[in-house]
């Protein structure tokens, strides 16, 4: 006899709500939370700052899986212990940072800078070409040396430690441990971030230069020297979360990356209120449950795994018709 | 009072501040026609004039917000034209701007922290905004955008005197404010002037002029007129014809 639909729906809700599955769901949307955090959370920087709409994030983020990536295979061999692979990825995630850093601070010192007193058609269009240039260049590179560009980089996966793959219990919720992994990274990334933007004086700079970048110059801030740290803060944590991507083997290091994680940034950035980075985390949280959610629906009740991924964009569309100006958004940002 | 004529050029004794012939545009609009003044140190110089003369655009002019196309404007005998506006500030030239413009998602300690020079002691300047500001006191960590338009104005004038300025350049402080808070204010700006010398915009001529010991009046981008800053001048009938026109 065909069941009722109505009578699956229920038999899924009720296995939905068993505090194991409400566990797994949780851990799984904050592992998903943490990575949009950090992919979200210097784009938002920017943006809060600068008022400038990086379409290079994604690059940077991808630059930052394969040199973060690069580190990785060069230090990790077979016989490295557990313990060394996750040492040598906080070494990966210095290097990783610094270099996007500096590569970020380039760009907007000679690109971006001689633009800031055009409409923000300019940046856009100039950083949407920074995009081009970059993902052809890591193209060109990537084949140069043997590798497919539009594949994940196996040997960059190959490198995670084996405690990252396995499965762990506690209290009857199991977890992975990657998505752990990336709890843990995820909230120093972030923890860190708003501890410079709470906690010290330049973090004050920032978030006065965010609102009032002219009132700001008048106290004697040299602003324009704020943007360039701030758009290195912004692409050094792209860097740092490209290298996370590169042990998950849901997005890893290939080329594609950096439109894969562009476009999830934006809708998080969107819907936490551009250039809110508190706005930022909060909708990280709210997509990644609501990612991990539907996946969990759609993957166990309704048997259609396509949609999830359709359902981070259903809740912006959602939180742009209730709220507009996003969940914490103000109504202008960027004043310079 | 002198002469309606307006002077060729600022008094260049030992000035703290000099703008001489200074033209200032917005795009193609010619704002600033030739301004000259002169501010002595420790003097309360109000600027007055009609909406729109050029009052807020001279002030821009001389933090470099606006640059000059011409003239030039030097602080302490140093040419301040082609400086950035923060190095004019770290300079000793501080901005009282108009509407307070207060950092609203910036707690009252947060605005006065940033105000105080980078490598002096935020305690201190905290310490100063309170004593001179109590009302200021009571709510340290209340957002600056929460505040009522009385205590912003108090925020912004605090900011300035933690500043170690020199000079202040104060934009409209009685802007919008209750006659009552407008008293408090002008309470305010007096005990700062007793430190700082004050280069002082006011639509409201009987604060500036007690408040001033000299006054420039502002008309079409020049100055038209200047002389000693006395309750007479309220009743002068150039003056206001100037500012009623």
């Amino acid at each position: 006899m065909m069941e009722l639909p109505l009578v699956s729906m229920l038999d899924a809700l009720g296995q939905f709500l068993r505090p194991s599955t409400l566990g797994e769901v949780v851990v799984n949307g904050l592992s998903k939370a943490a990575v949009y955090a950090m992919i979200a959370g210097g784009l938002t920087l920017i943006f809060g700052l600068m008022g400038v709409l990086n379409f290079a994030h994604g690059s940077l983020t991808m630059f930052g899986a394969y040199l973060g990536g690069l580190v990785l295979v060069l230090a990790v061999g077979q016989t490295t212990g557990v313990a060394a692979r996750l040492a040598y990825f906080f070494v990966a995630a210095v290097v990783a940072f610094g270099l996007l850093a500096a590569l970020g601070g380039a760009i907007e010192v000679g690109l971006i800078r001689p633009l800031y007193d055009r409409p923000p058609i300019y940046q856009i269009l100039l950083t949407f070409g920074v995009t081009l240039v970059l993902d052809e260049l890591a193209r060109i590179v990537v084949d140069f040396y043997g590798l497919q560009p539009i594949s994940d980089w196996q040997a960059a996966l190959g490198t995670k430690p084996g405690v990252l793959s396995s499965s762990y219990e506690f209290a009857g919720v199991s977890a992975n441990g990657l998505a752990l992994f990336e709890i843990v990274v995820g909230a120093l990334v972030v923890g860190a971030v708003w501890g410079f933007l709470t906690r010290t004086r330049y973090g004050l700079v920032v978030r006065a230069g965010s609102e009032d970048s002219e009132m700001a110059e008048a106290l004697g801030i040299d602003v324009r020297r704020v943007f360039t740290t701030v758009f290195a803060l912004g692409a050094g944590i792209a860097g740092v979360a490209g290298l996370l991507l590169a042990w998950d083997p849901k997005w890893g290091a290939s080329v594609p990356l950096a439109a894969e994680t562009l476009l999830p940034a934006f809708v998080v950035v969107i819907i936490g209120g551009l250039g809110t980075f508190r706005g930022t985390v909060y909708a990280a949280l709210l997509v990644g449950l609501v990612d991990a959610t539907m996946t969990w629906w759609f993957v166990n009740a309704i048997q259609f795994s396509a949609l999830p991924e359709m359902t981070i964009f259903l809740l912006l569309v959602l939180v742009l018709i209730v709220k507009p100006q996003g969940l914490f958004g103000v109504a202008e940002v960027g004043g310079h | 009072m002198s002469d309606a004529d307006a002077p060729e050029a600022a008094d260049t004794g030992d000035a703290l501040l000099e703008v001489a012939d200074v033209h200032t545009y917005y795009g193609e609009s010619h704002i600033l026609e030739g301004v000259s003044l002169s501010v002595d140190e420790g003097e309360v110089v109000a600027l007055i004039g009609r909406n729109g003369v050029g009052k807020t655009t001279t002030l821009r002019s001389v933090l470099q917000l606006t640059a000059p196309r011409e003239g030039s404007v030097r602080f302490r005998g140093e040419e301040l034209v082609g400086e950035a506006t923060n190095e004019v500030a770290r300079r000793g030239v501080g901005w009282i701007p108009e509407e307070r413009r207060v950092f609203s998602q910036l707690t009252v300690a947060e605005n006065v922290r940033i105000a105080a020079p980078a490598d002096g002691d935020p305690d201190a300047a905290l310490e100063l905004a309170f004593d001179t500001f109590p009302a200021l006191a009571e709510r340290p960590d209340a957002k600056a955008g929460a505040l009522s338009g009385g205590q912003q104005q108090m925020l912004a004038i605090a900011r300035g005197l933690v500043g170690d300025n020199d000079l202040l350049l104060v934009d409209e402080p009685s802007e919008g404010l209750a006659p009552q808070i407008v008293a408090d204010v002008a309470r305010a700006l007096a005990t700062v002037a007793e430190e700082t010398t004050l280069l002082l915009v006011e639509q409201n001529l009987p604060l500036a002029m007690d408040l001033a010991d000299r006054f420039y009046l502002l008309d079409n981008g020049q100055v038209v007129t200047d002389g000693e800053a006395t309750s007479g001048v309220t009743d002068d009938e150039e003056i206001r014809r100037y500012l009623s026109a």
